[in-house]
């Protein structure tokens, strides 16, 4: 027992002598520290801001996205996004997909979204496949508009106009 | 110990507001968390990468955020890498910042790498000649 008290007071003077230890060391990881901050900025300019392509990018391939996409550049390749805007200046090659897409610049394939907004400095050749389309005037259409308005909707009207033409026939002759 | 810890932050400070103001005159290009790229991408300026990219990459200057992903290859004149990479890199300047990962090769200049950033590969140096005449990348 006396061995074990006799350890007991020992950590006490211990401790003393181990806090002082550490305040010389305590500059090193500040000094460790430090490169985490510059490292956040480019951190905080690129969260923030949407995804913009811009003038002067070429894209050869696909793009895919799951937020808002900004394109004033080139692209070379399908576009799937979710809110798309194409600016004036940009050129797509390829299908544009999407829930939301908006046309300033020029596509040369197809276009596939619930809303699309051809503005009058668009140019689009190829089809638009859309269920709510608005076109400005002066924007250039070289393609067919299909409505979609899904297909639960499509299919029975073709099921009743068929059966009709069938029973017509044999009717007239 | 203090002149070691200074001397980095009054390289880095110059630096950023030197992309700041480069960023304000040519156009820079971001590709935000949920945008995946496959292919090639040339841009006659800047890209910041917070997302991912799959193929090659052709740029004046090249940021991956912490949250980016470059699988491929990248030219260009200055490289900060803050995220994944996985290949290579050729650039005159490149600085790996403490949060990159890196599985590749980087031909470079100059390069700085910060102390907590995990490299795996080489980091060969080539006079400033290599760049200037690097038509084609050598294959791996």
């Amino acid at each position: 027992m006396a061995i074990f008290k006799s350890n007991d007071p020992k950590p006490e003077p211990a401790k003393p002598a181990a806090t002082p230890a550490p305040v010389p060391e305590s500059p090193r990881p500040v000094a460790t520290a430090q490169p985490l901050s510059p490292v956040t900025p480019p951190a905080r300019t690129g969260v923030p801001m949407a995804s913009v392509i811009s003038k002067a990018l070429k894209i050869t391939g696909q793009l895919e996205s799951t937020e808002d996409i900004q394109i004033d550049g080139e692209i070379d390749g399908d576009v799937r996004g979710v809110g798309v805007k194409i600016g004036s200046n940009a050129k797509v090659k390829g299908t544009v997909y999407g829930d939301e897409v908006e046309l300033a610049g020029t596509i040369d394939g197809k276009i596939e979204a619930k809303k699309v907004i051809l503005n009058g400095t668009a140019r689009m050749t190829g089809d638009v496949v859309h269920q709510d389309i608005k076109i400005e005037s002066g924007a250039f259409i070289d393609g067919h508009l299909k409505p979609e308005f899904g297909k639960s909707g499509a299919k029975p009207a073709s099921v009743t106009s068929t059966p009709r033409q069938l029973q017509s026939v044999p009717t007239g002759t | 110990m203090f002149a070691l810890t200074r001397r980095p932050d009054t390289r880095k400070a110059p630096d950023r507001k030197a992309s700041g103001r480069e960023s304000a005159g040519s156009p820079v290009s971001r590709l935000g968390k949920g945008v995946k790229v496959r292919g090639i991408l040339e841009i006659e300026g800047e890209l910041v990468v917070s997302g991912q990219v799959f193929g090659q990459i052709a740029a004046l200057k090249v940021t991956i955020t912490p949250d980016g992903f470059v699988e491929g290859d990248i030219v260009a004149r200055e490289v900060v890498i803050g995220g994944k990479l996985e290949g290579r890199v050729y650039a005159p300047t490149v600085l790996v910042e403490i949060t990159a990962q890196v599985a590749g090769k980087l031909f470079h200049h100059t390069i700085e790498v910060m102390r907590g950033a995990r490299v795996d590969g080489r980091t060969p140096w080539r006079p400033l000649n290599f760049f200037e005449n690097l038509d084609h990348l050598p294959e791996a």
